[in-house]
């Protein structure tokens, strides 16, 4: 049913900006001749005469990313496409459109992380790589699955080896040609969930672009490559291997056609680079290779058994390594005590005052949006008082001196989880100067009831800095767990991080206490339960929805 | 709860009709801010505004209420409680009004007089001048406004306004930021039952505040 492809991209900040590419239509996608990645091929024909433009420089291959080239992106089975329209990413196959949705949590109810399943896709040139990856990213039904492949990790070619690409004398299938300690890295970060920053390899020239491309690990990483299997500290990473095995003849049919037809190549370069270089390649090294594969795909795509049999076993793991959050974290922690690091605004009557405007169902909007901001500068004034000051003596204008405090942490930004945390915004740059804000966008899926991460836009060195994560109300806990997530995954470390809330439930405060210890957690006002469509109770209902006018006309 | 910390000198001879915030080390950096005289004109004002919301806000929480209970958009019922109408605010001219916005951010619409009080420079003997309230003022809760105390006499003939306009000593609220413990057992003394709510008790007052926040020193 419903499955969001994901495509690697994060909503990340980097990466965000979809490149021009258009959708391609599905079929196109799944064209197998067309899309099989041989590597080599393209780098080839740098020379600027032959490609028509779109094809020039090879898309990085890390997926999706905003390769110019529009025609055969591999990635961009999925990927790229999806990021087309930043918003809504699509994906179309034969049947139906997929609408990539946002990043559902990766890590558990303990808020760590779970370990991703990396899947590795070896096979030659032209076997059909892209397009088993395609299909099973198609048929696992996962919101989020980061495609890594081996083109972004080509070495810079030197001027001399870039004479020689351009007479099809570089070899582009030796080991020698890819970066692997590079590779080894980025796979190992994404492994830990981890921000990574891969190379953008540009197939003229020869080199890294200057930009590069964000991602994130995700529930499914899938590495693709015609040496994926080479490395050995990179095979022990891949939970499962899969190899492509296409006959010869198909691989250097699909070779000739794509290079020839599409890419403007003339026969000769083709069939001499394929005799001198690829042939060769393949036999030694990467069909040895095959003897690491857990299984072996004859025909590649086509295979639809092969791949049935894939996706089962990759449901069976996800589910055992546990990702179902929202619901696991409704139903724990009930009757424990309060922990330590809950901060509750001292309940004043003003507090409670204010609490029975906003609660109130028939408040008006006007007096709903005054109300909550006055609670809101009550709560974050408190959120400061629990940074750290430093001791500081002044001269007063009296002549005497004043032994006083002045905040020891200079460096604090708001980062807000919209929508509601929106909300918060102004209050915070109110008693804060100049002060940098973030947002995350985290929404809930109607169809799992799990929180995704569709957008994040943070200031740059975040780590740095004290944050003061907003979000008007805490239910379960779960949006507010994503983006501490992500705060994490950005290297600020938890002692750095408060939470502050208008109105937290128990639970949610258990929740994000249990997972992260560290992390302050500051409200106004901890209600008990939360019903059965998380909302808290008694509550103040849909808070950003009262607040920005846009509740469904029934309830108002 | 919030009242006295001993670490104000002398907070515990002045009863319970004095309460001082509580003291937190952010509203410590506030106040070091405000008495630094090395602090821009820009940062004052900001800074004086966010101390002065807090004490106003504290201030609200001594007006009276009753309980009341609510039905919340999810159906359930919320204990709440209610203010009572008819309070109004009087600020003394001039750094009083600095606290007007303060309170007119927390209560929209409520009505505001003035007391002008000049000091005699040399006998620091204040007198009235100018007086504006609202007609009923008498049957109201009065929060009056003024920053700064160091003698206290101002307040005192302030209040004396206010009582000419038959305004119960215990319906005052003093909303102040600096005081000085003369000035505290002075207006103590002179009308033991209003309720004054202050930020610091300190010997030293910061009597650049109305010349910094409008800026005419």
């Amino acid at each position: 049913m419903a499955a969001k492809v994901q495509q690697f991209d994060p909503p990340s900040s980097a990466s965000s900006e979809s490149d021009g590419c258009e959708v391609e239509s599905s079929d196109q996608v799944f064209l197998q001749e067309e899309t099989e990645e041989d590597e080599k091929d393209n780098d080839y024909y740098p020379t600027p005469s032959s490609p028509p433009p779109p094809q020039s420089p090879r898309p990085p291959s890390t997926g999706s990313q905003k390769s110019p080239r529009s025609k055969r992106q591999r990635t961009a089975s999925m990927s790229q496409s999806s990021k087309i329209t930043s918003t809504e990413s699509i994906l179309r196959s034969h049947t139906r459109t997929i609408y990539t949705a946002g990043r559902p949590p990766w890590y558990n109810s303990a808020g760590q992380q779970v370990e991703p399943f990396v899947i590795g896709i070896c096979g030659g040139s032209a076997s059909g790589k892209t397009t088993v990856a395609t299909k099973i990213i198609e048929s696992l039904d996962v919101p989020w699955v980061t495609l890594l492949s081996m083109d972004s990790f080509y070495k810079v070619l030197s001027e001399k080896q870039h004479e020689l690409a351009a007479k099809n004398e570089y070899n582009f299938d030796h080991p020698d040609a890819f970066d692997f300690e590079l590779m080894h890295a980025t796979l190992q970060r994404l492994k830990e969930g981890r921000k990574v920053e891969v190379p953008i390899y540009n197939f003229v020239t020869h080199s890294r672009e200057s930009r590069t491309k964000t991602m994130y690990g995700a529930n499914v990483i899938i590495f693709e490559g015609i040496l994926a299997f080479y490395s050995a500290e990179i095979l022990k990473m891949l939970d499962m291997k899969i190899f492509v095995d296409t006959d010869a003849d198909v691989r250097l049919a699909r070779r000739l056609k794509r290079d020839i037809c599409q890419r403007g190549r003339d026969l000769e370069g083709v069939l001499k680079q394929y005799c001198n270089l690829v042939k060769p390649a393949f036999y030694h090294y990467i069909a040895p290779s095959m003897v690491h594969a857990d299984i072996i795909v004859p025909r590649g795509g086509e295979n639809e058994v092969a791949i049935e049999l894939i996706v089962h076993h990759v449901h069976t793991q996800l589910q055992l390594r546990g990702f179902k959050l929202r619901e696991k974290l409704a139903h724990s922690y009930i009757g424990q005590p309060l922990p330590d690091s809950i901060h509750l605004l001292p309940s004043t009557p003003q507090i409670k005052g204010l609490h029975t405007f906003i609660r109130n169902k028939d408040t008006p909007r006007d007096e709903f949006i005054f109300y909550s901001k006055r609670l809101i500068r009550l709560v974050i004034e408190y959120a400061l008082s629990l940074l750290p000051f430093k001791e500081q003596i002044v001269e007063t204008p009296q002549g005497v001196l004043y032994h006083g405090k002045r905040s020891a942490s200079n460096k604090i930004c708001g980062v807000s989880i919209l929508r509601a945390g929106e909300t918060m915004e102004q209050a915070v740059c109110d008693v804060c100067k100049d002060i940098r804000i973030g947002k995350i966008l985290i929404q809930t899926n109607l169809s799992t009831g799990e929180p995704e991460l569709y957008y994040l836009r943070l200031p740059k060195d975040i780590k740095d800095y004290k944050v003061i994560l907003m979000d008007a109300t805490v239910a379960t806990g779960a949006a507010a767990m994503m983006a501490i997530r992500v705060l994490l995954d950005h290297d600020v470390p938890e002692e750095n991080i408060l939470i502050v809330s208008l109105l937290m439930a128990e639970i949610g405060v258990h929740s994000i206490a249990y997972a992260f210890p560290g992390v302050r957690i500051v409200t106004t006002a901890l209600d008990p339960e939360i019903n059965e469509k998380f909302y808290v109770l008694p509550g103040i209902g849909n808070f950003g929805d009262r607040y920005f006018g846009t509740e469904p006309t029934e309830e108002t | 709860m919030k009242l006295s910390d001993s670490k104000h000198d002398g907070v515990e001879d002045f009863g319970e009709n004095l309460k001082v915030l509580p003291t937190s080390d952010q509203i410590k950096e506030l106040q070091t801010i405000l008495r630094d005289r090395n602090t821009t004109r820009s940062d004052f004002k900001f800074y004086a505004d966010r101390l002065i919301r807090l004490v106003i806000e504290e201030s609200l929480n001594q007006l009276p209420f009753s309980k009341c209970v609510v039905t919340t958009p999810t159906g359930a019922s919320y204990q709440g409680l209610k203010y009572q109408k008819g309070n109004c605010g009087v600020s003394i001219v001039r750094s009083g009004e600095a606290m007007e916005q303060g309170l007119r951010d927390c209560c929209r619409s409520i009505r505001i007089g003035k007391i002008l009080v000049e000091s005699d420079a040399d006998t620091h003997e204040a007198r009235v001048v100018y007086a504006r309230f609202p007609e009923d003022i008498s049957r109201r809760k009065v929060l009056l406004m003024y920053p700064i105390m160091s003698t206290g006499n101002t307040v005192i003939k302030a209040v004396a306004v206010l009582k000419e306009h038959n305004v119960a000593e215990e319906n005052i609220i003093l909303s102040n930021l600096f005081c000085t413990p003369f000035a505290a057992k002075s207006v103590m003394a002179a009308y033991p039952q209003m309720q004054i709510l202050t930020s610091e008790v300190h010997h030293v007052a910061p009597n650049h505040f109305g010349q910094k926040y409008f800026g005419t020193d």
